[in-house]
């Protein structure tokens, strides 16, 4: 009997595996309280303040108009981005006509009012165990939609100027010159793009590692030349690729996600311990699924690092982050920001 | 103005009320602490499901993401340890919406995010359901500046109509605090600095919570005589709506 305990209590202490699995929340804490180190690391080895370096590549689907592949650690996801031509007839034209020469409008209204960019974002590939294949798309992935295009319509990351098909009526010289009102330019038609994002693997931190891969792939995509041909009357597309346009985008908002991890739960409804929570960078899945309060922070410095403007904040979830904590994490995206920049340089 | 209010008057409900502020009326509704379904049971804590269905057509994926902040906000002040195994079901019924909603240029969920969440609580609040702090939330739209006016002002909850009259907006802030200035939920969109976010979150706060100094003894029977006068502060205010349901309740007691 003796000897059966003595042999029996080495196996009271745990591997890592089934300690992170039975109880996830102590095994962050005891990681991240771990003494005797400077920067105690996380369970995936990473510091708290420490972000996953994405590596991006483009033009990995032949069928599309953009398109590329974004790797931030353990989460892959691709993006496509494909045009399509809507016709003038279809949509009322009239009240955007006036913008049409200028290329610095407001043009928000054009693109939501038309819808056209149209994001989706494919989460049940098998990418997570937690989104099962072949069902309606859950309710995370529907917030993760939202959340790109008002990212999309607020940064207005794209002018309608490029998207607009124009056509010029040729001046019948003499007969037209009275009617000089009439308006020279006419729109024929928009292209809409279509911007799908699968995930092959999620590993946390979905809304970063999408954003980039469509920041990537928007850069990327090159449009056919598109033309209203008089003959036939509709448009048409040219087929040299020397004459395809390049979009050219706003800006280079990048967003930088954190999560907030508690320290020890509150126990009989007393108010948790401020001092004991921790702002994990760019969390993994283990990470996500044990906080509760996430913040995500949209920054570009695109017209230089002192005038850095900030696109979006989004947070909830809990109490922890108030002002002073925010102005650290706003700090961070513009770290972020730079090595996240020079990583889309590097691809284009 | 001060939003308009009423408490439990679905009577199949647990909990329920009705706020109208700004042309926002929204109806809530909570059942709970009722059964759950096997799939969503949790040992530890209650299960907290939201549902806001629109003013028109069925939910989109707009409806979904407000549903998503709603969750994780609400999760953060309901005690739900406190009723393990149980379901919190809350309803937001859109009932109508400011006329100019759609035209005013900016994100449509921001601006009925506000409204949503002080619906949720007065609802939570008329079901008794055991919360750990009470949350007041508010939109704040900063004015892009214009050579006339360098610093605008911003302007606290505004009207659809202001909106679209100060069009463009530079930025859209939505700030929610719990009573004791916590901020809980911080939503903002637009273009903005650091600092000019710090400046929304101080008159966020100002206007949420109420003047830690009146909580003494003398602040609480300051607010009664004030009545709708105190309604400026969001707390005040929802405070002020809490005492006169209980004090209906109470008639009885005070009429002998």
């Amino acid at each position: 009997m003796a000897t059966k305990t003595a042999n029996a209590a080495p196996a009271l202490s745990f591997p890592r595996p089934i300690f992170a699995a039975l109880s996830p929340h102590p095994f962050l804490q005891a990681h991240l309280s771990s003494q005797g180190q400077a920067k105690p690391p996380r369970a995936n080895g990473r510091t708290a303040a420490d972000f996953r370096t994405p590596s991006i590549k483009t033009g990995a689907l032949t069928h599309c108009h953009g398109s590329a592949v974004v790797r931030v650690g353990g989460t892959s996801v691709v993006c496509g981005v494909r045009g399509e031509i809507l016709r003038g007839e279809d949509v009322q034209t009239a009240d955007v006509e006036v913008s049409a020469g200028n290329g610095e409008g407001d043009d928000t209204a054009e693109i939501s009012g038309l819808r056209l960019l149209v994001p989706n974002v494919e989460l049940s590939t098998g990418s997570t165990p937690l989104h099962i294949p072949g069902n309606a798309p859950s309710g995370y992935a529907q917030t993760l939609v939202t959340r790109l295009r008002s990212l999309l319509l607020s940064t207005r990351l794209i002018r309608a100027r490029d998207l607009r098909i124009l056509y010029t009526p040729p001046g019948v010289a003499d007969e037209m010159e009275e009617e000089d009102s009439v308006p020279e330019v006419e729109i024929k038609g928009y292209w809409v793009l279509y911007i799908d994002t699968v995930f092959i693997s999620l590993d946390g931190n979905a809304l970063d590692a999408a954003w980039i891969a469509i920041l990537a792939a928007l850069a990327s995509t090159r449009l056919p030349k598109a033309y209203f041909d008089e003959e036939l009357e509709i448009v048409v597309c040219s087929d040299t690729p020397s004459e395809a346009q390049k979009l050219e985008l706003r800006g280079l908002p990048i967003p930088s996600t954190f999560a907030v991890f508690e320290g020890q739960f509150e126990q009989e409804g007393e108010e948790y311990d401020g001092e004991e929570s921790w702002v994990l960078n760019d969390p993994d899945a283990f990470e996500e699924s044990v906080c509760r309060e996430m913040v995500c922070v949209v920054v570009d410095g695109s017209e230089g690092m002192n005038k850095m403007a900030v696109k979006r904040i989004e947070k909830s979830g809990g109490g922890v982050v108030g002002k002073d904590i925010m102005k650290v994490l706003v700090k961070r995206s513009a770290e972020r920001w730079q090595i996240v920049q020079g990583v889309l340089k590097e691809v284009e | 103005m001060a939003p308009e209010a009423s408490l439990s008057h679905l009577h199949r409900a647990d909990g329920s009320a009705t706020y109208i502020h700004n042309g926002y009326c929204i109806i809530g509704a909570v059942n709970g602490p009722i059964e759950v379904m096997r799939r969503d049971e949790m040992p530890e804590e209650a299960t907290i499901e939201v549902n806001v269905r629109p003013a028109a057509g069925v939910g989109s994926p707009k409806e979904r993401h407000l549903e998503t902040l709603l969750h994780s906000t609400l999760r953060s002040i309901i005690l739900t340890r406190n009723i393990p195994r149980t379901l919190v079901q809350i309803t937001l019924q859109v009932r109508s919406l400011p006329e100019e909603d759609g035209t005013s240029g900016v994100n449509t969920s921001l601006t009925l995010l506000p409204h949503l969440l002080n619906t949720a609580l007065l609802a939570l609040l008329s079901a008794s359901i055991p919360l750990r702090t009470i949350l007041t939330s508010l939109l704040i739209a900063l004015p892009t500046p214009t050579p006339k006016m360098k610093q605008p002002v911003p302007i606290l909850s505004p009207t659809s109509t202001e909106l679209f009259r100060t069009q463009p907006i530079a930025s859209l802030h939505v700030f929610a605090f719990s009573a004791d200035r916590k901020l809980l939920l911080s939503e903002s969109e637009g273009t903005f600095k650091y600092a000019e976010w710090e400046e929304a979150y101080e008159m966020a706060e100002e206007v949420c919570c109420r003047d830690q100094g009146g909580v003494g003894l003398g602040g609480g029977e300051g607010m009664e005589v004030d009545g709708e006068e105190a309604s400026a502060n969001l707390e005040e205010w929802l405070r002020g709506v809490v005492r006169r349901k209980v004090e209906v309740e109470q008639r009885w007691r005070s009429a002998t």
